[in-house]
C-alpha cells in the first residue's frame, strides 16, 4: 500500500498478471500516468469479486495516461489521452520528472 | 388485448391452478411475477436458451422466497423510469445554472440527488468538454455504465468493438459513431471500472440562447452525454 | 490499419479474455435496438438479488463469474446472454439454486411455450 496520492503525482501500474477478478486494465499495467485526482475510498473490488467484504477500504484515482505512452503506434495527436480509475495497490509512485522547471523536491 | 386475455383465460381454466409455466404462467407474469410477455402475443417463435434460463431463475427465486413477485414488477418500473432524458435535464441544469455545474461537476451523486435520483453503490463523475477537450466514455472490461442517468447501454457501447478500440483509436471510432472532430480538439477517453461513472456535459451549441430548460434538455442526445455526438441545434 | 490485427499489446499471456482495451474488434456498428422483456428482466433479476435488493449477489461477483466462463463461450455469448450466464453460476456457487432444478424449470416451461406459444 502507498501513501496518500495527490493530483500531479507520477506513479507506473503494477506490471504483474495476478489471475482472479481484477480491475486495472491490462493495457496500463507497466505504464507511467499522472495522478488527476483522488476518488475516495471503496471497498476492493477485486476481494468483493471473491466474496470477501473488501475492507479495509481501498483508495481510488483517476490516473491519467498519455496515449503515445500506452502505444508506440498511436496515430492520434499527443493531446489525446486515457484515464483509467485504479485502485492504489496497483500504483507505485515515481519521482518527480527530472528535466524541466518547477520540479519538486 | 382481448384476444390475449381471453387465451390466457382459457388455459387457467384448463390447468387451475398450475400457475408457473405456460401460457397461463406467462400471463401470470404481468401481474404476479412482473414481466411483460416476452413478445407479442401471437409470436410462436421458440424461446433461445437465455430466455428460458432468466425465467426459469425468475420463477425459482420467486418461489424460494429469495426475492419477491413485487420486487421484479417494481424492478420493471424503475427500469423504464432510467432513461436518457434524465441526464438531459441535468445538462440542461448545469448549462443555465454555473453554481449547478459547480456542484455536479464536484459531486455528481449530491448534485442529482436535486432531481431526487441516486446512483445506487456508484459514484457520478461529470466531465465537461470544452473548446479543447472532448471527453468520451466507455468501460473496457465489462460495460460499465451510468445506467440511472442514461438507461441501459445501447448495442454499440456493449459491443467488443468499442470496448476495445476506443481506447486505441478514439478518433477512428467517434467518427464511426457518426462524430467528426477536428484534429485540434483532443479527445480525452475516460475507462470506468468499478465505482465510478460518468456522464459527459457537452458544450452548449451557438444559437440556443435565451433557451429555458426543456428546450436544451430536447437537443442533449444520449450519445452527447457519452461523449460520441455534440448537440445540435437544427 | 488493417483490420482484425491485434494492436501493440495484443494478446500477451496473463490477459484475461474479457480485457480487450486495445485490441481490434472491427469496425463499430452504431444500429441501436431496445431490449427485450427478457433482456430487460435478466436486469431487473440482477437489481433484486443485489445490493439494492436481497443482498444475494455483489456486482463484482457477477462480473468474477462472467470472467470465468471461458473463452469460447465468453465470445459466443451476447452481453445479456452472458449476465444471465454468470448469475445462474454465482447462485449456483451460492447454494441459492441448484443446476438440475434451473434445467428442469427450463424445460418445463420450453414445453408449456411450445405448446400454447408466449
Amino acid at each position: 500500500m502507498t501513501g496518500k496520492l495527490e493530483a500531479g503525482d507520477r506513479v507506473r501500474i503494477a506490471s504483474v498478471n495476478p489471475p482472479g477478478h481484477r480491475r486495472t486494465p491490462f493495457y496500463i499495467r507497466g505504464k507511467e500516468g499522472v495522478i488527476e485526482r483522488a476518488c475516495g475510498e471503496f471497498a476492493n473490488p477485486e476481494e468483493l469479486g471473491h466474496g470477501f467484504d473488501g475492507l479495509p477500504k481501498k483508495r481510488l484515482y483517476r490516473v491519467r495516461f498519455k496515449q503515445t505512452d500506452l502505444w508506440a503506434d498511436y496515430t492520434g495527436g499527443p493531446a489525446d489521452t486515457v484515464d483509467v480509475d485504479v485502485y492504489e495497490h496497483w500504483l507505485q509512485p515515481l519521482p518527480a520528472k527530472p528535466q524541466g522547471q518547477g520540479d519538486r523536491a | 388485448m382481448s384476444a390475449e386475455h381471453e387465451h390466457a383465460h382459457d388455459h387457467e381454466h384448463e390447468h387451475g391452478h398450475d400457475h408457473a409455466h405456460a401460457h397461463g404462467h406467462e400471463h401470470a407474469h404481468d401481474h404476479d411475477h412482473g414481466a411483460p410477455h416476452p413478445l407479442a402475443a401471437d409470436d410462436t417463435s421458440p424461446p433461445g436458451r437465455y430466455e428460458l434460463m432468466i425465467m426459469a431463475m425468475r420463477d425459482l427465486l420467486i418461489e424460494k422466497d429469495v426475492i419477491t413477485a413485487e420486487q421484479v414488477r417494481k424492478g420493471f418500473e424503475t427500469l423504464d423510469s432510467w432513461q436518457p432524458a434524465r441526464g438531459a435535464q441535468i445538462v440542461a441544469r448545469a448549462w443555465t445554472d454555473p453554481a449547478y455545474k459547480a456542484r455536479l461537476l464536484a459531486d455528481g451523486n449530491e448534485a442529482i440527488a436535486d432531481f431526487g435520483l441516486n446512483m445506487g453503490g456508484a459514484k457520478l463523475t461529470v466531465v465537461e468538454n470544452t473548446d479543447d477537450v472532448q471527453n468520451v466514455i466507455v468501460c473496457t472490461l465489462c460495460s460499465c455504465y451510468p445506467r440511472a442517468v442514461l438507461g441501459l447501454p445501447p448495442d454499440w457501447y456493449r459491443s467488443k468493438a468499442y470496448r476495445a478500440r476506443v481506447v486505441v483509436e478514439p478518433r477512428a471510432v467517434v467518427k464511426e459513431l457518426g462524430l467528426d472532430l477536428p484534429d485540434d480538439v483532443a479527445i480525452r477517453v475516460h475507462d470506468s471500472l468499478a465505482d465510478l461513472r460518468y456522464l459527459v456535459i457537452p458544450r452548449r451549441p451557438a444559437g440556443t440562447e435565451g433557451w429555458n430548460e426543456a428546450q436544451l434538455a430536447a437537443i442533449v442526445t444520449r450519445d452527447c452525454m457519452v461523449g460520441v455526438a455534440n448537440p445540435q441545434v437544427s | 490499419m488493417k483490420e482484425h490485427e491485434p494492436f501493440t499489446s495484443g494478446h500477451e499471456p496473463g490477459r484475461g479474455y474479457h480485457d480487450i482495451g486495445g485490441l481490434d474488434y472491427g469496425p463499430v456498428d452504431a444500429k441501436v435496438t431496445d431490449a427485450r422483456p427478457w433482456e430487460k428482466l435478466s436486469i431487473v433479476v440482477g437489481n433484486a438479488l443485489g445490493a439494492n435488493g436481497a443482498k444475494v449477489i455483489r456486482t463484482d461477483e457477477t462480473r468474477r463469474t462472467r470472467e470465468e466462463l471461458g473463452e469460447e463461450l465468453y465470445n459466443e455469448l451476447g452481453y445479456f446472454e452472458r449476465g444471465i450466464e454468470s448469475m445462474r453460476r454465482l447462485l449456483v456457487e451460492k447454494g441459492v439454486l441448484s443446476d438440475a432444478e434451473i434445467d428442469a424449470r427450463m424445460e418445463k416451461i420450453a414445453r408449456n411455450m411450445a405448446r400454447v406459444g408466449r
